[in-house]
């Protein structure tokens, strides 16, 4: 069973503060998507929301699975994007702009989830 | 290699805490309206029988009751009920057939084209247009006053003098070089007299066929006010015309019936078509199924003299009500600019919907014949000589905002005298000035007709100008929706799919909020269009800004404080969208808010939200179109983003055409005045106005020089900043 990680140096409480972001934002994406679905609307956010509270809450378990998720759900995002407004500026912007911005941060907490993932690092870890 | 990884986490994750400082600098169109009340929702009301019991904490006053206080604002004493008469016959008006370096109408000529001859201003020099000057009017909200402004107004200019009018009615001669005020007319509007906005459109000037040259008063200015009476000034002097009513006014509220100061207003510029004052009024909308009437009315122009009336459940009275008596209540209105026709001996009135928008059960066929139309009335005898109907049975407020222009349509057997109706639809009707019949085609085509509103049916079938390019979007999907973030977005999908929509004309709904699009403020509003009879090209700025609207029982709107404004409880309050109300006397209250995201103030469909589009009207085809208004003055929670990218923001105020190949728009909401080139429609020049240049700019010469005018008065409901300033442009002198 996973548990939390516990953070022990900045870099570790970025990942954990990217996380918790990802949960945050999460949780009403996929509230107000089951809302959606359930009358008719897209199924896409109830999805990403459920991958962005799944990631973080791997990420918050020291888990690179978590940081890999969101880029997964993060990577699907652009061909839904597409499909649904084609090549309208104004349409993409909601679509793609705050979720790239936010795959950034989770890319760069991947050497530090990598690193609290690793033997070495897990011997010595508390933790894990 | 640690240390490093983890700055770049820091750095990163302090990008990550500033991510919703950075959205708000994302460019997006912000709605207009200020906090609202919104829509209930889902499960708001009851639809049976008890909705029917009217709760009202406050019986309507009757119709009978002697007018408040202030009501008849210049205490004219009313005199006996006048007969119907004709007007003195007139002489012809110089707006008939303006110098080249005149502007003398509010839509600078009779056939109010908007366009203007002069070319000194071109595609070329344009970029180096300066301010001349800058003439303050005095009139804005005092410290301590809801802000109700909107000027809106168009200057005239004819030979020595810019005539204007400031938002509270004072009249105002300028000197056109200068801005040095010459005379000015204290009209003495009280603030309690605003209904929904201060505006004044304009100045009427009128050369008298009773008055030789040289006299007082041969030449006059005329302003309708928003207490409703009439102002005749002599145009040298700015004296009241001793010949023309009691004292130089006439009170409009004779024959009215009960009410209070701000029911009823003028705030457009009443034609003079063959001498005949022709006047409308603004009945404040959502107030009351019985609010007093929208009654047209002819005036003699050289004596104010009541000429007739055209009152819709009177039609066969012309004459002022007899004591006792008043004219027909909750009669259609008409606020719009009016286009008279001196050779047909009409005038074209847009009329709006009768009182109470959005619920029609309780109206006379008489009513449902001639709202939301134009009606052309005989200037004669006051009795309509054909009706054309833009929507059957409105209750969407689709009231008729834009003044009609006259033009000479290209037929098969020579030039057919002809009228461009524009409306907030976004269809252009053409029509024939002679029997209204369409000469470009219209299609009766199926309407939605489901509503839980009981014993309220909808027309089946609604008309569309199929001939003329359409100045709209499809209708809305759920993938058009917007917003800042996909969470944003997300609050709008759900609006979206949780209020009832079935495209154009979706039927009132008490269950639930319904969406409208194009919406009361879409499509074409009063800033009209212009058009270059040489080049047959028609210009038009248009919105794209659905609402978001509900019915309420009469219960909800108790809850909800919608009161009309003749209840003694009634406490004015600024802002909202226009129309919301208690409709008192009906079943329901009525909910309207622009559909936009409360927390972000964003409007929930994509950008665009408004448009400049150029048609040929040769051959009706778009000759250009692109988005109208940068994001500079509008973002989220109201910020602005001060980014120039043109996305396209609502607009209010009309377009300019010249013969040097300039159009001249302000209307935007980033407060700009642009110049773009006619022919391509490429931007050539703006500047940032001191207030919201919600008013349709014009254009004059004056001692060899080319001016452009501007109010920018700003706008309350568009959010724009309010100011007094008129604004002129020229051309710097070549040294």
């Amino acid at each position: 069973m996973a548990t939390l990680h516990k953070p022990r140096n900045g870099a570790e409480w970025a990942t954990v503060c990217v996380a918790v972001l990802l949960i945050l934002l999460g949780l009403p994406l996929f509230i107000m998507g089951i809302q959606l679905a359930m009358i008719g609307g897209s199924f896409y956010y109830v999805l990403f929301g459920a991958a962005l509270i799944v990631a973080g809450a791997l990420m918050l378990t020291g888990s690179v699975n978590g940081a890999f998720l969101y880029l997964a759900a993060w990577a699907l995002t652009w061909p839904w994007a597409f499909w649904e407004v084609g090549m309208d500026g104004w349409g993409l912007l909601p679509r793609l702009f705050g979720p790239t911005i936010i795959a950034i941060a989770v890319a760069l907490t991947i050497p530090t989830l990598r690193r609290i993932g690793s033997p070495v690092m897990s011997s010595r870890g508390s933790m894990v | 290699m640690i240390h490093k990884t983890s700055l770049m986490t820091a750095t990163i994750l302090f990008g990550v805490a500033v991510i919703p400082v950075a959205l708000t600098a994302v460019p997006a169109a912000f709605a207009q309206t200020p906090p609202s009340n919104s829509a209930p929702g889902p499960g708001n009301a009851t639809t049976g029988h008890d909705a029917e019991k009217s709760s009202d904490k406050f019986d309507a006053p009757s119709p009978y009751a002697p007018q408040a206080p202030g009501v008849n604002a210049a205490n004219i004493p009313d005199g006996p009920p006048a007969e119907p008469s004709e007007p003195t016959p007139a002489v012809s008006q110089i707006s008939s057939n303006p110098d080249h370096d005149d502007w003398p109408a509010y839509g600078r000529d009779s056939n109010a084209t908007r366009y203007s001859p002069l070319d000194q201003i071109t595609p070329e020099n344009a970029g180096r247009l300066k301010r001349a000057f800058v003439y303050h009017t005095g009139s804005k909200p005092a410290p301590g006053q809801i802000n109700k402004w909107a000027a809106e107004t168009t200057p005239i200019k004819v030979g020595d003098g810019l005539y204007t009018c400031s938002a509270l009615n004072d009249i105002i001669k300028l000197d056109p070089a200068t801005g040095k005020e010459i005379w000015r007319h204290n009209s003495d509007v009280k603030y309690d007299s605003i209904p929904y906005t201060a505006a004044c459109k304009g100045v009427v000037y009128y050369t008298a066929s009773t008055v030789p040259e040289g006299q007082p008063c041969h030449n006059r200015i005329l302003v309708g006010t928003l207490d409703m009476r009439l102002i005749e000034v002599d145009a040298d002097d700015g004296k009241l015309c001793e010949g023309f009513g009691y004292h130089g006014q006439v009170n409009l509220m004779k024959g009215m019936g009960e009410s209070v100061p701000g029911f009823v207003a003028m705030t457009a510029p009443p034609p003079i078509v063959n001498g005949a004052i022709v006047v409308n009024h603004e009945v404040l909308d959502g107030q009351r199924r019985w609010a007093p009437s929208g009654v047209i009315r002819g005036y003699d122009a050289e004596t104010g003299r009541f000429l007739w009336a055209w009152d819709v459940n009177r039609p066969d009275q012309h004459g002022e009500p007899q004591p006792g008596q008043h004219y027909s209540r909750g009669t259609p209105n008409s606020w719009a600019a009016m286009t008279g026709d001196n050779e047909q001996g009409l005038v074209y009135v847009p009329t709006g919907n009768s009182a109470a928008d959005y619920y029609s059960a309780l109206r006379s066929p008489e009513e449902n014949k001639v709202s939301s139309s134009i009606v052309a009335i005989d200037v004669k005898t006051g009795s309509p000589r054909w009706v054309f109907q833009t929507v059957h049975k409105d209750v969407w407020d689709y009231d008729m905002g834009s003044q009609a222009t006259m033009f000479d349509f290209p037929g098969k057997d020579g030039p057919v005298p002809a009228l461009i109706v524009p409306t907030k639809r976004g269809q252009t009707f053409v029509l024939d000035r002679r029997d209204g019949k369409p000469i470009l085609p219209v299609e009766e085509r199926a309407a939605p007709t489901q509503t839980d509103v009981p014993n309220d049916p909808r027309s089946p079938t609604q008309p569309w100008s199929v001939g003329m390019p359409r100045l709209g979007v499809p209708d809305l999907k759920e993938t058009d929706m917007w917003g800042m973030s996909p969470i944003d977005q997300l609050y709008c999908r759900l609006k979206y799919r949780r209020a009832k929509y079935q495209g154009e004309f979706t039927a009132p709904e008490i269950s639930r909020p319904w969406l409208e699009y194009p919406g009361y403020n879409g499509g074409s509003d009063w800033g009209s269009m212009a058009y270059d009879a040489r080049s047959g090209v028609l210009i038009a700025n248009w919105n794209i800004t659905p609402m978001y609207d509900q019915l309420v029982t009469r219960k909800k709107a108790d809850q909800l404080g919608l009161m009309p404004v003749d209840d003694p409880n009634f406490t004015p309050s600024s802002g909202g969208a226009e129309g919301a109300g208690a409709m008192a006397d009906t079943p329901y209250g009525i909910v309207v808010s622009p559909f936009w995201n409360e927390f972000t103030h964003m409007m929930c469909n994509k950008p665009p939200y408004g448009m400049l589009t150029a048609i040929d009207m040769h051959t009706q085809k778009v000759l250009w179109q692109h988005p109208l208004g940068s994001a500079r003055a509008n973002g989220p929670w109201g910020l602005p983003t001060h980014l120039p990218l043109t996305i396209g923001t609502p607009n209010n105020g009309g377009p300019v055409i010249t013969a040097g190949g300039v159009i001249f728009v302000a209307a935007t909401t980033d407060d700009l005045i642009h110049a773009f080139d006619a022919k391509t429609g490429k931007e050539l020049w703006n500047d940032v106005l001191p207030g919201g240049g919600q008013a349709t700019p014009m254009t004059y010469e004056y001692k060899g020089k080319q001016y452009v005018a501007i109010m920018a008065g700003g706008h309350h409901f568009m959010m724009t900043p309010v100011s007094d300033a008129l604004v002129v442009y020229a051309l710097p002198d070549s040294k």
